[in-house]
This record gives C-alpha cells, structure tokens and sequence, in this order.
C-alpha cells in the first residue's frame, strides 16, 4: 500500500468526522454551566429527603418505623418518644413523634422505598442533590438537616414546570 | 389417663386425635390454620369473635372451631369460599369502628387484627358513618388503653378474673358503644399486665415501654426473670445497647409461665440502663476517705492485696445471684485461702428442707391439675405470684381443693375450699399437727382454731386420689422445714409433691451451689476481710458494722448502703448483660443470657470473682466463658451432674436437677423441738382480720424496682390524676403529691 492512497483515506475519515461536528455548532446547546447557571430537575426527581410539617408547624412523622423498615439499604435510624403535652405545646402533630430521625447518604440509593412506604407523608425526597461532603460522618443527615424547616437549600437548581420537558435523552435532536 | 383417640379429617387428610380435644386446637396443630381473636387456651369459652368459623359434615351452619369438641368421624373443612366470605364479614364489622391508626398504636407489627385483615389484603370498609373516636387515655401509670381498637374478645377480662382472681377490669355499657372499662375509672389492681399481654390489639398498651420503638427493631433474647422464685421465662426487647420491654408473648418464648408475668417481671426493667449504675471500679485508697473511680487492673491487684494481708477471709453471696456465680464465690473460698467461710444472703434459707427432701419438687403444671393444695404460711399472691395464679386455675378451672394456712386473709383465702385462718406467728404448729397427730389439740389451741379444722383438712389430704401438693412459706423454721419435707414419706401410696416458696430468683440455686454455708452474721463477724457480691439485707447490714472491717470488697450495680461501706466496688452486670442459669422453685435450671452488652464497665459476677481468684494464684481454668463455669457446677455437684448449655437451650422443655431424695428419715428430734417451741406459742392472741392492699409487697419500691418510675406512684397509693390522657408521670411527684402548675410545664418544656 502506498503512502499516498494512506494519507487519502486518514484525510477523508478527518473530514467525514469534522463534518459532524462542524455541523453541530450552530445548533442548540445541551451543557449545562453548573454551579454557574441552575441546572433545571424534573419535578419528581430524588434528591435529599425532606421531612414536612404540617400548617401548624408540628412535625407530620409519628416514627412509626416504617420508611426503616422498607430501607432496602438499612440507612434510616430512628428514636421515637412519647410527648404527651397538647398538641399546641408538643413537637409532632401526634402524640408519638420521631427523637432522633437520622438518614446515611452514604448508604442511600435514593429509591424512594421510604416515601412509599410512609403512611403520614412525612418524608419526600427533595431536590437538593449537593450532598458532597469533606468528611465521611458529614454523609450522615439528622433532624436539622432534614426537616423542611430547617433544610438549606440550594439556589442551584430550579424544579422542571410539570409541561417542560427537560430529558434531552427523547428529544429529538 | 390415657386418652381415647379417634379419626377427625381436615380438608380431606385424616389424623388420630384425643377424644375432646377443641378442634381449634387440633387445626392449629395439623398446620392448617384458622384466623382466631377470643379463644385463649386454658381460659373460659367465649366465642364472641366468630373468626375460627369451619365447616363440619352434618352440621346446618358454620360452626366456631373453638367451642366445638373433636368427636369421632368429624369431617371439617377449614377453606372455602363460604367460609372466607363470612369471616371477612366479621373482619369488617371488627373494623367498623376501628381507627386503624397503625403508625401510632404500639401493637403494630405483632397485632392479631392486623395479621389478620392483612393476610386478606383487599378488606374493603362499607361503612361510611362516623367512628366512636376516643383519645387514647391511662388506665394507671403502667396501662394505657385506647378504647377505640377493642374487638371485645374479652380475653383481658377472663385473664384478669381467672389468672389474677381481681376482676379488675370489665367490659361496660352495651351495643356499639361496649367498652373494657375499670370500676372508677382507674386501675386499682397489681399491675400484672397480663390483660396488656393477651390483647390481641392495641386497645391495651404498656405504659413504661410507651411510644419506645416498634416490636420489629428489637432483639428478642430469651431468659429467666430476676425477681422471685418462680423462674418465669420471658422476653428481653433490646435495641442497640438498651433495653426496652419484657414481654412473655408466646412468639417468642413459651416457657413455664406461657404468657403470665407479673408486675416486676414485665415492668421493673428500668433498673438495666439505669443512670446511677456504678460505672467503673471505685476504691477506697484510706479509710474514711472517698470511693475514687479507678481501674479494673488497679482494683483488682488492691483487692487481691487485701485479701492476701488479711488473717481470715469471708465471701458472701445473694440469691440473685447466677448458679455460676454463686459457685464461683464458693470456688473462691474453697480454693483462693485456707479457712475462708461463705454464705449466702437470702430471707429464707432452704438448708434443712433439701437435707430431708423425701418426695421431688412440684412443677407449676403439676399445680395446675392438682386435685388438692395445701399452702401453709407465705404470701404467694404477691411473692409467687406464678404459683398464685396456678393455684388459682387449678381451682377454678380445674375444681382443686385450696387448703389455705394463714395468719392473714389474702385474694388466695377468699377461693380456698378451706381456709384455717390461724393466731399470728402460729403457721408452723400447723406442719406439727399434720407430722405429729398427738400433738394436734395443742397445736390446735396455739393457732386459735378448733381441732375439727385440723382433721377436716386431714379427711381432704386422704381422700386424694390425685396429686397433693403442699407448699410452705418463710414463716417455717428450721425443724418445721425438716418436718414438712419429711411429709411425703408418711403418705407412701400418694402423689405428695413438696413447693417451697423461696424468696428470690435463685435462691434455690444459690442452696445447692454452696452446701455447708454458715449464716451470714457468723461470717462476717468471723473474717477481717469480706468479698460481698450483692447487698446484705437491711438486717444483716445494720448488724454487720462493715465501716469497722479492715477489708471490704462488694460486686454490686448500684451504690447501696453495702456498696457504699466496701472498699473496693466492683460494677457487677446485671442479669440482662450476662450469661448463666437460675434454679427455680421447681428444680427447673433455666438460662440466663446475655440481651445487651454490660454496661459501662461492668462485667459478669463470675468473671470478677475469678480475675480475683488468679490474682492470688487460683485459676479457674473458665477462660472467660460462662459454659465453662457450667462445666465446673455439673462437675462438682451431683445434682447438675451431666449437664451443659446445650441441654438448656429450649425453654418449652425445662430441664429439673436431681435433688437427693432421702426417704424416711428419722425427723422424730425436729418433730419433738418443734413441739416444744409450738408449746411456748402464747395461748391467746388477735387474728389479723384486715386484708393487706393488693400490691403491698409487688408494688415495694427496692434498690432494682425503684429504678421504674411508676412503681413510686404504685407504691405512694396509686393516685388518679385528674386529666386521664396525660400519663400519670406527668402529674404526679414520685412521692404521689400532684405536681404544681409551674413544675409541671417545667418538666414537660
Ligand atoms: S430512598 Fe431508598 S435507600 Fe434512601 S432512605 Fe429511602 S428507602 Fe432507604
Ligand atoms: S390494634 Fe392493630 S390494627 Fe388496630 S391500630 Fe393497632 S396495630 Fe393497627
Ligand atoms: S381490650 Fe384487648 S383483650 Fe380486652 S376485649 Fe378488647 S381487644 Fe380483647
Ligand atoms: S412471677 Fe416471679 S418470675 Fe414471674 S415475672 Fe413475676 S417476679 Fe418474675
Ligand atoms: S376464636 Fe372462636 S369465636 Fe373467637
């Protein structure tokens, strides 16, 4: 084989492959410039659980155990503790209420299996997906960093309108 | 008896059963299963909850499996369409007016109604009217009751009139608005919890485990009460390091007791992580100084100094104390220094009655079908209280004779067929009466009866064809003792059995592991220096004068008045935390096993005595393992001989020791010093005619039971707060005074 007829056929795979990409530029762009710009979730994403009151603020949870018991990775710890105040005077919007309400995002796999399984709808995933770390213990989330009045958000995220479609992957391109 | 069988077939398969058994039972047994809510073995028929329904060849309509007897040919069908149909009719009228309120109620995860409704799956609810709701409120400190969830299967109220003989709760009002009620609204009663224990629902709930966690998150282990003699077994629920509930659900142990428990059994466990436990070994460096936290290296070699220097050494044990313990104490002093003397700390010290056992102990199946009882002295409603509610069935459900000798009334007297109601302090001319007929008027005037009393009881004890059982209490003296175990050879072609109502948990075991003890005061006063595992009596205490011994060593839980005066303290594990047997008042040797890790720094009794043991040179050779202390008992006492854990595993089938019998033995010189000391009986004296409050002695606040709140509220006249639905603890000051508006929010804030 020749030099020649080599140098040819690099050529010709150099520009069948330029075409493409010269092709794409001036077409609509995908990349997202996180953490600069928001990145757009779509409304039932999993991020970091969020455990909710109710309009009087009382905590909706009554550690009733079972968002524990449907963990497939075994990563919810919960107390619970009686309180038997009124319900003006208690934490909870029950008499039963969770002490100690722990979730390890080093084991979580964001299944949603607790949201599932909660009868009080007292814990959903929220959108918060930052859960980077520099210390391993930091991966493990108490009350304060999980109820949603006390949960710090992120300004870098904005939460898909229900008739937005974001998912590149079935646009059509 | 031998029992007739005959052919009984369940959904189409054939089985040879005992004529009359219930077919309940039967279905149960055979593996086929029928969803049941009223019946309760061993408790009266109710048959209100419909849900046991079968179909039977020849009979016109369904029928309640549990009301029904196994006859022969019985044809019985278990599943089917029709079946299923009328049972989820029932469900759902079960479930017309219950809150269904799962996540909250404590029973979820082991609720009978639960199981039920959800092996179903799709039970649909028809009723759109509004439910009874009711708040969930306290029926005393340790009850809470939430009306709303009853099915009225009425299994509380037979457990509380048949099992606890008080009637304490009862079902009121009529129609949709029944309810399971107490007398005044408050729950005046011993406590037991049983009613707690058989509710198939969450209608009755633990007051002291309220709210703590759910029943799938706890480790259950398997183990021997620690309170009194009976040996119950029972559940411990642990999550991580702590304790949470002791429960006798026969889900998870089936022992002696089935599901019985008494107050301190199922209530009293606070005492385990308790706070004031001693956290780590404490020395006394100079006397009169201060108990310093120290090392256990450290306190061990001080100790073992001590003791070395010391001319004559004394080891004390308790009757809480495990087997392994107690023989590792004796070990101790056989082994450790020449001369050194033990004993062991209990009310009621079972020497001379096993030295002249003539008939083997009873088992408490054995009470329940005895034909006649004979209870002389004690107080077993509140300090047997199994035994109790054996004797109690075995009357009313079984038709027993109760001879009751007492020199009080108690819940006991008003069931006895016959009860001798005898002076003060006179119980013990009564076994003078039964072993010496000659001395039977004057025993007779000494307990201010008639000698008819005597002989009518007599009559009773001869003309049983069954098994007779006599029981006696701590009011019975060392020759008494010797007599009443002698009894039974005197009875030659009947079924005597003898029933010691011993005073703690392992009292009997603490007997067999250290023959030839001397009492307590002679050791103490004879040695300089003292290994005390546990605490002395508040008698012994006050005479023991331990702050003028040179050497005082105590292997305690808490700091008692004992502790306090040691010079070293050793923080000892408590039964929850450690492995190792008790011997019950049957002979049963039941285990004891470890449920969470000591606490603190505390290790096992046994363990502590035997770091000390090789400090001055004696190795044990248990390589820090209870089996092998195990070992070591079966190897040196002839009646645990043979034994290891392993034949202990399975409490359905308690394995008894092999008490020596020793068959007629002369007893004439216990016989004639017991006349003597009856004689000096004064002649006349007040019977006691006023019945002690229920719970008088259950409800005691001590060193371990004190360590549950509400038994201070228990013990302080069990006040009823004026707002129900707050528990008791909130309202009330330990000591029973009601709690001040500012403190109270104080406490709740
Ligand atoms: S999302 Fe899944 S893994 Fe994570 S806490 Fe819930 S159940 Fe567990
Ligand atoms: S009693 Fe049973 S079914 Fe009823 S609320 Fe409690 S757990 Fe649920
Ligand atoms: S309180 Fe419980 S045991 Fe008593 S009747 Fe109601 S459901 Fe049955
Ligand atoms: S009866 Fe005795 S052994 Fe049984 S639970 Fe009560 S104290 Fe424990
Ligand atoms: S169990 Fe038979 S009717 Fe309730």
């Amino acid at each position: 084989m020749s030099v020649i007829s080599e140098v040819l056929r690099s050529a010709k795979a150099v520009i069948s492959g330029m075409k493409t990409t010269i092709s794409q530029i001036p077409k609509e762009k995908w990349t997202v410039q996180y953490p600069d710009v928001p990145v757009t979730v779509q409304p039932r994403y999993r991020g970091q659980h969020l455990l909710h009151v109710d309009e009087m603020g009382k905590e909706k949870c009554v550690a009733c155990y079972l968002c524990a018991a449907a963990c497939p990775s075994d990563c919810i710890y919960i107390e619970a503790e009686d309180d038997p105040r009124p319900y003006e005077d208690r934490i909870g919007r029950d008499e039963r209420y969770a002490k100690v309400y722990n979730i390890d995002y080093g084991r979580c796999i964001f299944c949603g299996y607790c949201v599932e399984a909660c009868p009080k709808d007292a814990i959903t995933h929220g959108y918060n997906f930052e859960l980077s770390v520099y210390n391993r213990a930091d991966l493990l989330k108490t009350k304060d960093d999980l109820l949603i009045t006390k949960q710090k958000q992120s300004d870098k995220y904005r939460v898909a309108l229900s008739s937005e479609d974001v998912d590149s992957e079935f646009k059509e391109v | 008896m031998a029992e007739e069988l005959i052919k009984v077939t369940i959904d189409g398969q054939e089985f040879e059963v005992e004529k009359g058994r219930p077919l309940i039972d039967v279905i149960n047994e055979k593996g086929f299963g029928v969803p049941s809510f009223c019946y309760y073995a061993d408790l009266e028929l109710q048959a209100s909850c419909r849900m046991c329904l079968v179909r039977i060849e020849k009979m016109p309509k369904l029928q309640a499996s549990c009301v029904i007897r196994c006859t022969d040919g019985m044809e019985v069908t278990t599943k089917s369409e029709e079946i299923e149909k009328a049972q989820r009719a029932m469900g759902e009228f079960l479930l017309a007016n219950h809150p269904l309120d799962c996540p909250v109620c404590d029973r979820g995860g082991e609720c009978e109604l639960q199981e039920v409704i959800f092996d179903w799956g799709d039970v649909e609810e028809r009723f759109d009217e509004p439910k009874n709701a009711h708040p969930e409120k306290f029926l005393s400190p340790i009850v809470a009751n939430d009306q709303q969830r009853c099915i009225l299967c009425k299994r509380c109220t037979r457990v509380c009139h048949e099992w606890m003989g008080e009637d304490a709760i009862e079902a009121g009002n009529r129609g949709s608005n029944t309810v399971i009620g107490t007398y005044g609204g408050w729950l005046n009663c011993s406590q037991c919890g049983n009613c707690i224990e058989v509710c198939p629902t969450g209608t009755l709930l633990d007051g002291v485990y309220r709210h703590e966690t759910r029943p799938w998150e706890l480790d259950q282990t398997i183990t021997t009460c620690t309170y009194c003699s009976d040996g119950c077994q029972l559940s411990v629920g642990s999550r991580a390091d702590e304790v949470h509930r002791i429960v006798a659900r026969d889900r998870y142990v089936n022992g002696i007791n089935g599901e019985f428990l008494c107050i301190k059994g199922r209530f009293a466990h606070g005492f385990v992580n308790h706070g004031d436990r001693i956290k780590t070994p404490l020395i006394r460096y100079k006397k009169g100084g201060k108990l310093i936290p120290s090392t256990w290296d450290d306190a061990i070699a001080f100790a073992a100094e001590r003791i070395k220097e010391s001319k004559k050494a004394g080891v004390v044990a308790t009757s809480r104390l495990t087997n392994e313990t107690v023989h590792t104490l004796k070990r101790f002093a056989d082994e450790c220094r020449d001369g050194t003397s033990y004993a062991v700390s209990d009310t009621y010290d079972l020497a001379p009655f096993f030295e002249n056992l003539s008939a083997p102990l009873c088992t408490h199946k054995e009470i329940r079908f005895a034909e006649t009882i004979v209870v002389i002295g004690g107080d077993v409603d509140e300090e047997q209280p199994l035994t109790a509610k054996q004797i109690r069935q075995a009357v009313r459900n079984g038709g027993a004779n109760l001879i009751l000798v007492n020199d009080t009334p108690s819940r006991l007297s008003h069931q006895a067929s016959q009860f001798i109601h005898v002076n003060p302090g006179t119980v013990e001319a009564f076994v003078l009466a039964l072993a010496d007929p000659s001395a039977a008027d004057m025993a007779a005037a000494k307990m201010g009866i008639g000698r008819a009393e005597i002989d009518k009881a007599r009559e009773t004890a001869n003309a049983t064809k069954g098994d007779l059982i006599i029981m006696f209490g701590k009011e019975l003296g060392a020759e008494a003792q010797a007599v009443a175990a002698n009894l039974p050879s005197r009875h030659e072609n009947r079924n005597v059995k003898l029933h010691p109502l011993a005073g703690y948990c392992n009292s009997v075991g603490a007997s067999d592991m250290m023959p030839g003890r001397k009492p307590v005061a002679d050791v103490v006063a004879g040695s300089d220096a003292l290994l005390i595992a546990g605490s002395l009596s508040d008698e012994e205490f006050a005479a023991a004068d331990l702050a003028s011994k040179p050497f005082v060593a105590v292997q305690e839980l808490f700091l008692t008045d004992t502790a306090a005066a040691a010079d070293v303290v050793f923080p000892a594990a408590s039964f929850a935390e450690s492995d190792g047997t008790y011997t019950n008042n049957d002979g049963f040797v039941q285990r004891v096993r470890r449920a969470i890790d000591p606490v603190h720094q505390a290790k096992p009794d046994w363990m502590i005595t035997s770091l000390l043991a090789s400090e001055l040179g004696a190795d044990f050779g248990y390589s820090f393992s209870a089996s092998a202390v195990f070992r070591s008992i079966a190897e040196s006492h002839e009646a645990y001989e043979g034994l290891r854990y392993p034949d202990l595993k399975d409490e359905t089938r308690p394995v008894r020791v092999k008490h020596k019998l020793v068959s007629g033995a002369d007893v004439s010189g216990a016989v004639a010093s017991l006349r003597d000391r009856v004689s000096q009986f004064p002649d006349a004296a007040d019977k006691i005619t006023e019945e002690p409050r229920v719970g008088h002695k259950l409800h005691r606040v001590t060193t371990m039971t004190g360590k549950t709140p509400q038994f201070h509220l228990l013990a302080n006249g069990n006040p009823k707060p004026d707002d129900l639905l707050v528990s008791p603890l909130f309202q009330f000051n330990p000591d029973g005074s009601p709690k001040k508006e500012e403190e109270s929010e104080v406490a709740a804030g």
